[in-house]
């Protein structure tokens, strides 16, 4: 079975990370977010993969390189979803098609979940899910005698981004799901969907709660002097230094840096190559890869983009704003844009006191 | 549901009764009543069935002593007609010579049996099935070609269906469906078709998806489907699995519960619909209506339903008793009284010890169950039904709403209500299901780690309450409570302190604004399930409708239950300490 991924969308709610690069490629514990999807769908048996994506795609390839299937990397033509349905689906011969949303950071059971579904039900399958947060920003469903609808309110179950349908083109994807007669099931595992900045450290310390105990790699640096605690990951190429702690559920990716006497806990994610000054502290916070925080930082509640350098002393102030679109916890911090430069001993403001 | 499957092979094998009984045991697991296998060999078919256990059905009707190249097997849960030897699948045509399993649902098949009868067939069961074989032998009859007749026998058929077929002289097995799973799998030098693919999965992974309105056939070999008289390409169709499918089964859902909480507006539906066209109900209502005093005898998620009942007819006058089954030694009655059994399974021991004893003492027994011809059925005056289908997990969910619902019917006959209202519940179910869910998944968060809380409610939201603080201690081991609202200031207050977990279910009522209040004031942390807006950040809207207030409560304490269990890493579906039918003291 062949799936179209989308990844192509513009990314606005999660502005600035994604300016340049596609949301999708947002690495997360390790593994851009797209990575998530694919590795899900491997899993419940789909071979071949059509990726729509848009100019700020163009890491992709170098992003899932590796991908133990066949893929290809399509540039989107036309605009929305339905557009990237389009060229998506020029590309499938076959009836059906699973489209699957290329943002979505859940178990890996969802996909298996749905393709069952398909091959015994033969119809075309949805996937939904709960949520309680920024309803409006979901599509959500409203169940009908059996059948779907898709409406803008009212309901708190939400399409989930992972589909089986009939290979065609559609006019409006939403009108599109109510008309057919498909069958649906209720995921009730993990799910988030990446489109603001909150879901991106709750997908975090969902992907890092779904990781049983700790992984230690051998080809990681690991002072003697360093403590590190449970549900702790450390990848090859990865260095603690002295008296440095990690307490978990923490993830320190291939080839990191974490400087002496600094401590990082609390679901937080430093991935690959990414730098993390002496005397730091940092918790609920995703550190994407290549950026490099100085010492004596205080970091939570934060992303920091790829390739940003923080100045040493740097402290985020995470606040109850009341004002979060998805928020889980009422607590925020910042956004530091990729490659963007933060002077020495910057307060940073809350992303969302503005 | 019933379980299906089929098996054709190249060779005349015994170990062919040992995959077929192997295949059938795994379709154990969706509930069923009765047992038959079919095979096929040049001397013809024969058929061996029966009510029971696979395991009995097997050693008694020897079915391991059975030969052929072709094998059709069925587990029952009985929807036309009693779970009977008679009832149990394959059925057969006049000649014996073409066997038919099924499942789904024919509502042609009353009119099609008076059209057959006329022609001269005799029919053996009170199944809908068994028009199938009937009407293929009766194209048959006018010279059609065996496919030809199969396909326009199926295009006779209303209703829903999966159909696995066979006849003499044919190396194969028929097959249609309509909004019923079937599924095809591919194996050395047989194929397999079945109703899931866990009947096969050991034996091959390579399965062919069948899609809905499709017909054809499989042979040892090969594989024809056909729809709307164009050939599908089959070799599109093939798939190879490399996940393990615990969850097909399920639809989907990762558990039985979820599956079942979800299926209940389609349960409750069946359920109005099949005891609207009861005659029982009439006999019921009556012997009801003349009572002098309804006792109502049930236990656990059952008596919460009876209370419903209770409250409704007592608020009109009338003296009903609901008794927790276990308890009946501490009530006597006299002539004149009814008892109204209720119990999803049909096989509670309290009950059947109460009703043991009510029925000596003289009384009338009325019950409803949702497992036909059941003992507590068995043993009834009045035999009244749900068609919530089997329910797998534990806990009760669709059951109980297909309960709820069938008292309804019951309460609003007796007192001469109209009935329209129910034609919505089904609608209230779907708006608190789709409503609540993610909320209730939100709440379970905190609640995860709760050692206790209160369920509270006041009226029909009472005994809501009380099911939800019965949930919540099955599926999850939280310690809950439950009692009515007002209650609390006369000694329940003392537990609550800052953080203390209450959940208030309000079908409307005013005053529970008072406890809410009360609640509050001592730090407990409101969890609010009802219409008003600003009463606490953790607050739920449901739709409610006159008369159907526990459609609308229903699915948040269920799937609050489901949520919190799923949130401790537990098995909502096999609750520690519990059993789906209790059948001991």
């Amino acid at each position: 079975m062949k799936a179209v991924v989308l990844a192509g969308g513009k990314g606005e709610g999660l502005l600035p990370l994604t300016k340049e690069q596609q949301k999708e490629l947002i690495s997360i514990a390790g593994k851009p977010v797209i990575r998530y999807v694919l590795d899900g769908l491997m899993d419940a048996g789909v071979t071949d993969f059509v990726i729509v994506t848009s100019d700020k795609g163009k890491d992709l390839d170098k992003e899932i390189g590796d991908l133990n299937a066949g893929y290809e990397v399509v540039y989107q033509k036309e605009a929305g979803i339905e557009g990237a349905i389009r060229t998506g689906v020029s590309r499938v011969s076959d009836n059906y098609y699973v489209l699957a949303f290329g943002d979505i950071v859940t178990s890996k059971q969802l996909y298996s979940s749905l393709i069952s579904l398909f091959y015994t039900n033969g119809k075309p399958s949805i996937s939904l899910t709960p949520v309680s947060e920024g309803l409006n920003t979901y599509g959500l469903v409203e169940l009908r005698e059996g059948k779907l609808k898709v409406v803008k309110s009212g309901s708190t179950l939400a399409l989930a981004g992972a589909y089986v349908l009939p290979t065609e083109p559609v006019e409006s994807f939403e009108n599109y799901l109510s008309s057919l007669d498909s069958s649906y099931f209720v995921w009730s595992g993990s799910w988030v969907d990446i489109g603001f900045p909150e879901d991106l450290l709750a997908a975090v310390q969902n992907v890092l709660d779904e990781r049983k105990g700790s992984f230690i790699s051998d080809e990681a640096n690991i002072s003697t002097s360093a403590v590190i605690g449970k549900n702790v990951v450390v990848e090859e190429g990865a260095t603690v230094e002295e008296y440095a702690v990690i307490k978990g559920p923490a993830y320190i990716g291939k080839g990191a840096y974490v400087g002496n006497f600094s401590l990082v806990r609390a679901y937080s994610s430093i991935e690959r190559n990414a730098v993390i000054g002496a005397y730091s502290e940092i918790s609920h916070t995703l550190v994407e890869p290549y950026a490099e925080i100085g010492s004596k930082s205080y970091l939570t509640y934060s992303v920091v983009g790829s390739k940003a350098k923080v100045g040493a002393g740097a402290i985020t102030e995470s606040t109850f704003t009341g004002k979060m679109i998805r928020g889980r916890s009422n607590k925020f911090g910042s956004i530091v844009p990729p490659a963007e430069t933060v002077a020495h001993g910057t307060i940073l403001k809350p992303f969302y006191s503005s | 549901m019933c379980g299906i499957i089929g098996i054709a092979s190249n060779k005349k094998d015994k170990s062919l009764t040992d995959v077929l009984v192997s295949s059938l045991s795994r379709l154990e697991y969706r509930g069923y009543d009765s047992v038959g296998v079919a095979s096929l060999d040049d001397e013809g078919i024969d058929v061996r069935k029966a009510k029971g256990k696979v395991v009995e059905v097997v050693k008694t009707k020897k079915i391991n002593e059975m030969s052929g190249y072709i094998f059709l097997g069925h587990t029952r849960w009985a929807t036309h007609g009693a779970p009977n030897d008679q009832n149990a699948h394959p059925h057969v045509d006049c000649s014996g010579r073409i066997a038919v399993v099924h499942n789904g649902t024919l509502n042609n098949y009353k009119e099609l049996r008076e059209e057959l009868e006329s022609l001269g067939h005799k029919f053996r069961s009170d199944t809908d099935t068994e028009v199938i074989p009937h009407l293929v032998e009766e194209f048959m009859k006018r010279d059609m070609e065996s496919f030809e007749a199969f396909k326009a026998a199926v295009s006779s058929l209303r209703g829903s269906y999966a159909i696995l077929m066979i006849m003499e002289g044919e190396k194969r097995i028929f097959f249609a469906r309509l909004d019923n799973p079937l599924v095809i799998g591919l194996g050395e030098d047989k194929n397999f078709i079945a109703s899931e693919y866990a009947p096969f999965l050991p034996l091959t992974n390579t399965v062919v998806t069948i899609q809905d309105g499709e017909i054809g056939f499989i042979t040892p070999s090969s594989v024809y489907i056909e729809k709307d008289g164009k050939i599908v390409d089959v070799n599109e169709r093939v798939h190879k699995l490399n996940f393990t499918l615990a969850s097909a089964s399920k639809g989907g859902y990762s558990h039985f519960m979820l599956k079942e909480i979800h299926d209940s507006p389609l349960a409750v539906k069946e359920t109005l619909s099949t005891m609207m066209a009861d005659d029982s109900v009439d006999k019921a209502v009556k012997v009801m209506s003349q009572a002098n005093r309804i006792f109502v005898v049930a236990a656990g998620t059952s008596y919460h339903a009876g209370l419903i009942f209770g409250r409704e007819l007592n608020m009109s006058g009338f003296t009903v008793i609901p008794m927790i089954a276990s308890e009946y030694p501490s009530y006597r009655t006299r002539a004149g009284d009814v008892i109204l059994a209720l119990s999803q399974s049909g096989e509670t021991l309290d009950v059947k010890m109460a009703i043991k004893e009510f029925k000596n003492e003289g009384s009338t027994i009325i019950s409803i169950t949702n497992v036909i011809e059941s003992t507590i059925s068995r043993e009834s005056d009045v035999k009244l039904y749900m068609r919530a289908g089997p329910e797998l997990g534990v806990a009760a969910t669709k059951t109980f709403v297909s309960q709820v619902a069938s008292l309804l019917l019951l309460k609003s006959k007796i007192l001469g209500e109209k009935l329209d209202y129910l034609s919505h519940a089904h609608e209230v179910l779907e708006a608190s299901l789709e409503g609540t869910e993610g909320q209730m998944k939100k709440w379970s968060s905190t609640l995860i780690s709760a050692p206790s809380m209160y369920y509270l409610s006041k009226g029909v939201g009472l005994p809501m309450a009380l099911e939800g603080a019965l949930k919540i201690k099955e599926v999850a081991y939280v310690h809950a409570e439950s009692y009515p609202a007002g209650e609390s200031k006369h000694g329940p207050i003392a537990l609550v302190s800052e953080g203390f977990p209450v959940v208030f279910l309000d079908p409307g009522i005013d005053e529970l604004k008072v406890n809410i209040e009360e609640m509050k004031s001592r730090g407990a942390r409101i969890f609010y399930v009802g219409t008003s807006k600003g009463i606490s950040k953790d607050e739920v809207e449901v739709r409610l409708e006159k008369g159907l207030e526990p459609f609308a409560l229903a699915p948040p304490i269920q799937l609050l239950a489901y949520y919190v269990s799923v949130g401790k890493g537990l098995d909502p579906d096999r609750p520690r300490n519990l059993a789906k039918t209790v059948t001991v003291e």
